[in-house]
């Protein structure tokens, strides 16, 4: 994809399998106008002349890692980790295959 | 007797210290009030009457035993549904997390039930907060007090329609891009996007990182104060690495007044595209107010703020896709039955869990930050982010805080505005706030000319100024007479003391 190309149906499919949300035909159609739309939307930002504009990703520029003493706390038992999982099995959440076929995208 | 929807936090708190009624008493009325008022306004999604009733026993046991009581003791509060409570579900308004049960308790909320606090619920919102209505709501939308035909706003709709109706007397909300003030406004409270860092955020579901905020909405400047005191109390959350230990008395000099004040405002903002005459004469009843009260106005410019919105739905879009690629159905939320393999069970589970906007939020950012399209979008709007924010600190040097409308209109029509670009413009004045770090607050000024609904007026100011910021708001709530206003059909009914 490239940001001078307008945006195809193939592209939005691809972009949905990557953002791994199935979409319908007709959802397909409906998310292509609304991402033309907003994508024209966001057009200003590539109008600006940023050369030599330093990026700021975060409010707080000068962030810095809070640490605590390295000592055991408690956390999540292992009952309440699981307690809002759909599947379960034991002590583990529960997936279908993902080696073999299941692995396939 | 008195009106528990007539009290501000503090009376109700020095009235239960008094004996004048119990805190039992006041959740009583608290519940009485929901029940007989939420049929119409549609804020909550889940009342607590259980928590609400133990919070208040423990409150009047800690009285009886001559414990000192909290600063929110016995107050009726309410939280917006992306914030853990244990006792309850936290569902975003999604379809994805309808049954997922509170693991833990989020920091804000914790603070606020150790200040003494009784927990009436979870209130309504769009969906994981994306939206300006509260129409996305997977379960049902809310209805603005002033009149049922019209949205509340949002994100955080339910929050200030719950306040507006007088239901609870405070409720905390979130705001990413404008979804505290603008359903402040739209429903006559206030309401105050703190400094970024000012609030943990710990336990709260995360929409964008580098925007996202939690606040209170009340109907009077002096119960925000109250319960932003209680939110810092503690100081910096080890929980939140975002979170600072910033001033926590944000009262002492709430009434010191604007005397000697310096207020920005923006000529050109005020023919912006969109924006309401009777939103542009409030304004200037505002700033005249001020200016009596004997504030200086200065005109000021935020040059940027044009490219505010462009570089906003970037970066808030970005950060959502990947705060809910979390959501796969495997640990928590919805999951899709009958699945063979995990990436079916994924994308089918996200296809069923999400609403419209959840998803189309997503692809966007999903198309953002692809390969060869990241250099054309999300690095500018990171450097449009450094242009705004030095913007504003020029600004902050002439001006102690800065006045804007905070919505373009009054309340819309549920429904009236169906397209979603055109739904992201309504957020101009509130998101550039966001993209700074800055605080903000909407104040309610007066009924518009036209709508005969509530307007409301957004001061701006520097980040962790918050205090100075609520004396400036409170200078110009008193100047008006919307101070502690209940919207008209829904005052005067139960919830008596």
């Amino acid at each position: 994809m490239s940001p001078d190309q307008p945006l195809t149906r193939e592209d939005v499919a691809g972009i949905a399998e990557y953002a791994r949300i199935a979409l319908t035909d007709d959802e397909l159609d409906e998310m292509c106008a609304y991402l033309r739309d907003a994508v024209a939307l966001l057009e200003p930002i590539r109008e600006y002349d940023l050369a030599g504009v330093e990026p700021t990703f975060h409010p707080i520029g000068a962030l810095t890692n809070v640490v605590r003493e390295d000592v055991v706390v408690a956390g999540l038992s292992l009952e309440e980790a699981l307690a809002n999982a759909a599947s379960r099995r034991g002590s583990s959440f529960r997936v279908p295959a993902i080696l073999g076929d299941g692995g396939a995208a | 007797m008195a009106r528990l929807d007539e009290l501000s936090a503090r009376q109700i708190a020095a009235g239960i210290a008094a004996g004048d009624f119990t805190a039992t008493e006041v959740a009583e009325a608290a519940l009485e009030a929901v029940s007989e008022r939420d049929a119409q306004v549609q804020a909550f999604l889940q009342v607590s009457a259980d928590l609400a009733l133990q919070a208040a026993a423990a409150t009047d046991a800690a009285r009886a035993a001559g414990r000192p009581l909290g600063v929110l003791a016995g107050v009726p509060v309410a939280f917006k549904d992306n914030m853990n409570l244990m006792g309850t579900r936290t569902t975003c308004a999604s379809r994805m997390l309808e049954p997922y049960e509170s693991a833990y308790t989020a920091t804000c909320v914790q603070r606020l039930l150790d200040a003494g606090a009784t927990p009436l619920g979870k209130l309504n919102m769009d969906e994981f907060a994306f939206g300006s209505t509260t129409d996305s709501s997977a379960f049902h939308p809310t209805n603005n007090p002033w009149d049922l035909s019209r949205v509340p706003g949002g994100s955080s709709g339910g929050s200030a329609a719950a306040v507006a109706s007088g239901e609870v007397t405070i409720a905390l909300g979130t705001d990413t891009g404008g979804s505290i003030r603008q359903p402040a406004a739209l429903c006559g409270v206030v309401g105050m996007k703190p400094s970024y860092g000012m609030v943990s955020r710990y336990g709260v579901v995360a929409f964008g990182s580098s925007l996202d905020q939690v606040g209170p909405l009340a109907r009077r400047v002096e119960d925000v104060a109250v319960t932003m005191g209680a939110l810092t109390h503690g100081g910096r959350d080890c929980h939140d690495a975002t979170s600072q230990d910033a001033t926590r008395d944000f009262l002492s000099h709430l009434e010191d007044g604007v005397e000697g004040c310096a207020i920005g405002i923006i000529p050109a903002l005020m023919e912006a595209e969109g924006l309401a005459p009777e939103v542009r004469s409030a304004m200037a009843v505002a700033a005249q107010r001020l200016e009596t009260a004997g504030a200086r106005i200065v005109e000021v410019d935020l040059p940027n703020m044009a490219s505010a919105i462009s570089a906003y739905y970037v970066i808030a879009s970005c950060e959502a896709f990947s705060n809910l690629a979390r959501f796969d159905g495997v640990r928590y939320g919805y999951q899709e039955p009958g699945c063979k393999t995990l990436a079916e069970q994924s994308a089918l589970s996200r296809a069923h869990g999400f609403g419209p906007e959840a998803k189309r939020r997503q692809m966007l950012g999903a198309y953002l930050l692809a390969s060869g399209i990241y250099d054309a979008y999300y690095l500018p709007a990171q450097q449009v982010r450094t242009l705004i924010t030095a913007d504003y600190e020029r600004a902050f040097v002439q001006v102690d805080a800065i006045l804007m409308p905070t919505s373009p209109t009054a309340a819309w029509k549920h429904g009236a505005i169906s397209d979603p670009a055109a739904l992201y413009l309504a957020d101009i004045f509130t998101i550039s706030n966001n993209i700074a770090g800055n605080c903000g607050i909407s104040v309610p000024v007066m009924l518009g000319e036209e709508s005969g609904l509530p307007i409301g007026a957004q001061l701006q100011g520097p980040a962790f100024a918050d205090a100075r910021l609520l004396t400036i708001a409170r200078a110009l709530e008193q100047a008006g007479d919307a101070a502690g206003m209940v919207a008209p059909s829904f005052a005067g009914g139960g919830g008596e003391l």
